[in-house]
């Protein structure tokens, strides 16, 4: 069981995540502002899934503003979007992995396994 | 010693003579020079003959002047056209003789007028340039740089001025500008579409998920059928994302050495797991080494696969097999389907292109799997072929170089 973060500015993406992940007995903090991300310090999630584009926000930006404060720089990151380049955008900016928009949910959830065990 | 007064006179006259002499061959020469008559003077220093070149230095000039693609003109001070090389007289489409002796701002498009004399007072006092725009031949546009700068000829100013061509710049600036547009158009339409598919893929896989429990076999049935829907949808879209990526260059391949065999072994396992309609068979004689995008060639072998599912009837085999031949890997799949007429044979590796015929009408698609998988396994320097024989089957095949 584990605590994952999701940003992502499309509340249908959240909602389906949220259900699916908390079936599965994952707790899951929700936010279709990424900004909060950068005051969770406290939270502690195992991970964090962040979108890419999320209506005037970049998420290469929460990225690099999650990574560049003591508090969060350890929490692993993965990127999620239907972008075409989402391959390479997650490889310069070396997020821990990627996850591509429309996704499988049982895909989903074995990478959430799998980079989460990576990180620890 | 002195000579009488007579005698110096005498001396005087004849020096004077000599000296009258030389000024007029100094005089003479210089009249031949300006006359372009003189090709070379040969002067004796140090007792070693130099040799001047004159008229085939300056007429090497000319020549240059007058064959560049630039064109060059020449303003007195009154901004009269002294001298127009057959480049500017090209652009314009005016004779070169017609232009000598007019002002150069008769020539200028109204509406530069007044900027065009700032520019040629600028010039005057130096070096200036200035971007515009000539009414060229057939009336067509075009975008020029003049370029001007005072000379000193014969002891008099003049403005020289060269007229760059900048069509072809412009063109190419606006080609770059149209490519990227539609970069950005890919990125923006891959994302649109994408989004609202996969809120429906998680919505219908949470409604999977939900009524598992109920054990509904009906409406488990409905969602598979739903996610099935949509998984078409998602490759149509990418089918279209990936014409539009070729069209521009912009398909990006993430290249390594992997063994095609392998691949296409594992690729026929799994589709045996999904497909009861027919029976693939899997045949090879060795591992097949190859460099490349082992996604890309999956994608191909996925639509040859697919292809031919589609087009055969149920119950009939697809065999698939890799040899190594010639330093070639070389996979084939082979059905026993409604196969191609041969007069359409050539053309279904074209883009948007299906096979006309009444039934063949009755098989949805886009006409691009085929081009697509043509486009990629050209990048691979390779070669995708068919072999068909209308109602009896296809053999689909690619080579690619071993490594």
């Amino acid at each position: 069981m584990s605590k994952i973060c999701i940003a992502d500015d499309d509340a249908d993406i959240i909602g389906i995540l949220k259900m699916m992940l908390q079936t599965r007995g994952h707790q899951v903090i929700a936010t279709t502002n990424p900004t909060e991300l950068l005051t969770m310090g406290s939270e502690n999630p195992d991970l964090i899934i962040l979108d890419l584009w999320m209506s005037g926000i970049d998420g290469r930006d929460i990225l690099t503003s999650l990574r560049s404060q003591e508090s969060t720089k350890h929490i692993p990151i993965v990127f999620m979007s239907a972008n075409a380049s989402l391959k390479e955008i997650a490889a310069e900016y070396n997020a821990d992995d990627f996850i591509e928009k429309p996704f499988d949910m049982g895909f989903m959830l074995n990478k959430i396994q799998e980079v989460i065990a990576r990180s620890k | 010693m002195q000579g009488t007064p007579e005698e110096t006179y005498e001396a005087l006259l004849a020096r004077n003579e000599v000296l009258q002499l030389q000024l007029d061959e100094a005089e003479s020469i210089i009249e031949a020079i300006r006359n372009g008559e003189v090709d070379a003077l040969i002067v004796k220093k140090d007792n070693e003959p130099q040799i001047y070149s004159l008229k085939s230095a300056d007429h090497t000039y000319r020549v240059f002047i007058e064959k560049m693609n630039d064109g060059a003109i020449t303003l007195d001070r009154d901004g009269i056209i002294i001298y127009c090389n057959s480049s500017f007289s090209n652009m314009v489409n005016i004779p070169s003789e017609e232009m000598l002796g007019t002002s150069f701002l008769d020539i200028i498009p109204s509406a530069y007028a007044e900027e065009v004399n700032g520019l040629l007072q600028k010039g005057w006092n130096g070096d200036s340039k200035t971007e515009m725009i000539f009414p060229g031949k057939n009336n067509r546009n075009m975008p020029v740089m003049l370029s001007l700068s005072p000379l000193e000829i014969d002891g008099g100013q003049s403005l020289s001025i060269i007229i760059t061509d900048l069509s072809f710049q412009k063109e190419t600036q606006q080609q770059k500008k149209s490519l990227e547009q539609k970069d950005e158009f890919i990125s923006i339409a891959s994302h649109e579409l994408k989004t609202p598919v996969t809120s429906i893929k998680g919505y219908i896989q949470l409604l999977r998920y939900t009524f598992k429990d109920i054990d509904d076999a009906k409406i488990e049935e409905m969602l598979v059928k739903a996610d099935a829907q949509i998984t078409k949808l998602m490759s149509l879209i990418s089918e279209l994302l990936d014409v539009k990526k070729i069209e521009t260059g912009q398909l990006k391949y993430h290249e390594e050495d992997f063994d095609l065999c392998k691949l296409v072994k594992d690729m026929v396992a799994e589709l045996e797991n999904f497909t009861d309609s027919h029976t693939l068979s899997f045949k090879n004689d060795c591992p097949c080494m190859v460099h490349g995008d082992p996604n890309k060639i999956g994608q191909v072998i996925s639509n040859l696969l697919e292809n031919a599912i589609k087009y055969s009837p149920a119950h009939t085999p697809i065999s698939v097999e890799v040899t190594a031949v010639n330093g070639e890997a070389c996979c084939s799949v082979q059905d026993f389907g409604m196969g191609i007429p041969a007069d359409q044979l050539s053309k279904i590796f074209e883009r948007f292109y299906r096979v006309d015929g009444k039934v063949e009408n009755t098989f949805s698609g886009l006409g691009l799997g085929l081009y697509i998988s043509a486009e990629i396994i050209k990048k691979h320097r390779g070669k995708l072929s068919v072999d068909s024989e209308y109602g009896k089957g296809s053999v689909f095949q690619f080579r690619l170089p071993l490594i």
